[in-house]
């Protein structure tokens, strides 16, 4: 009687451990197609637009990394133009909904009345701030 | 080989020709084109046709003609040295009007030219009519030195 019990419980667990096993798979089968869409798309010599309260903004670079819906990396010589500015540098991270830009690499800034060349440089288009960072020229036809 | 050296001659000129100013700043330079405003800090160095001064911070506006900005008034700020020919202007604040050609500086100011050293708390130096006014909140303030190598002359 007793060794019936045991074998009676013994299933009961080994059918558990086995339903466990099965939600698990079930589970993660789920979250791979997640996994897939939060994947780094990367695209090389890439130029796009975005609008904002300066008209159109023209950018661009060697290889784009979107790291998600607004997270863009400008990897490698990238450029942001309007009718405003000129930005040129390297590796250039962009959220194209705060329109918040910045880099940590050589700059160089062409506007209407000079040149600007920093050690690097955060635009905030939103308040119409851009941040040279670090030793700056700014070169001026006045 | 004269050629390339003609043509590298002629990259320089051209460049400075169009270098007209410029302002340079340790740490970093900001464009507020709302305010119409450059920022620039540390070991700040700001130069245009007519003179070159260097301070702590300096603070730039501008307005746009014809599609071009131009600066209308420069602040400096703290350790102000400004070179205008022969002559050096100090002080702790100083306000340069574009419209009128004119330096105001303020605070432990000098004058200082090849021929003598002034100090006193207010400075005007009007570029146009090349004329320098030192005021002094105490008359005693107002120290005129005859420096030595010149002094003969």
């Amino acid at each position: 009687m007793n060794s019936l019990k045991i074998k009676k419980i013994l299933n009961i667990l080994i059918f558990l451990i086995l339903f466990i096993q099965l939600m698990i798979i079930y589970y993660n089968s789920k979250i791979s197609p997640v996994n897939i869409q939060k994947k780094n798309i990367t695209i090389e010599n890439f130029s796009s637009i975005l609008l904002s309260k300066y008209g159109v903004t023209y950018f661009g670079s060697e290889k784009l990394s979107k790291k998600d819906e607004i997270n863009i990396f400008l990897e490698g010589l990238s450029y942001l133009e309007n009718d405003f500015y000129k930005i040129y540098g390297k590796d250039i991270h962009l959220n194209v909904e705060s329109e918040i830009s910045y880099s940590d690499k050589p700059v160089k800034t062409i506007n209407s009345m000079g040149t600007m060349k920093a050690s690097g440089f955060k635009n905030d288009a939103n308040i119409g701030k851009i941040y040279f960072l670090g030793d700056s020229i700014f070169n001026f036809n006045d | 080989m004269i050629r390339l050296v003609l043509v590298i001659l002629f990259i320089f000129t051209f460049k400075n020709i169009y270098s007209e100013g410029y302002i340079k700043a340790k740490d970093g330079i900001e464009w507020d084109s709302e305010n119409q405003t450059y920022v620039a800090n540390g070991s700040v160095m700001f130069k245009n046709l007519n003179l070159t001064a260097t301070a702590d911070k300096m603070v730039a506006n501008y307005i746009e003609e014809n599609n071009q900005e131009v600066f209308t008034k420069v602040e400096f700020f703290q350790n102000i040295e400004i070179k205008f020919k022969d002559e050096i202007f100090k002080g702790d604040y100083a306000i340069f009007t574009k419209n009128n050609n004119t330096i105001k500086l303020n605070g432990n100011v000098s004058i200082q030219s090849p021929t003598r050293l002034l100090t006193g708390d207010e400075l005007i130096v009007d570029l146009d009519n090349n004329t320098r006014t030192l005021n002094s909140n105490h008359s005693s303030s107002i120290v005129e030195v005859l420096i030595e190598n010149n002094a003969n002359n």
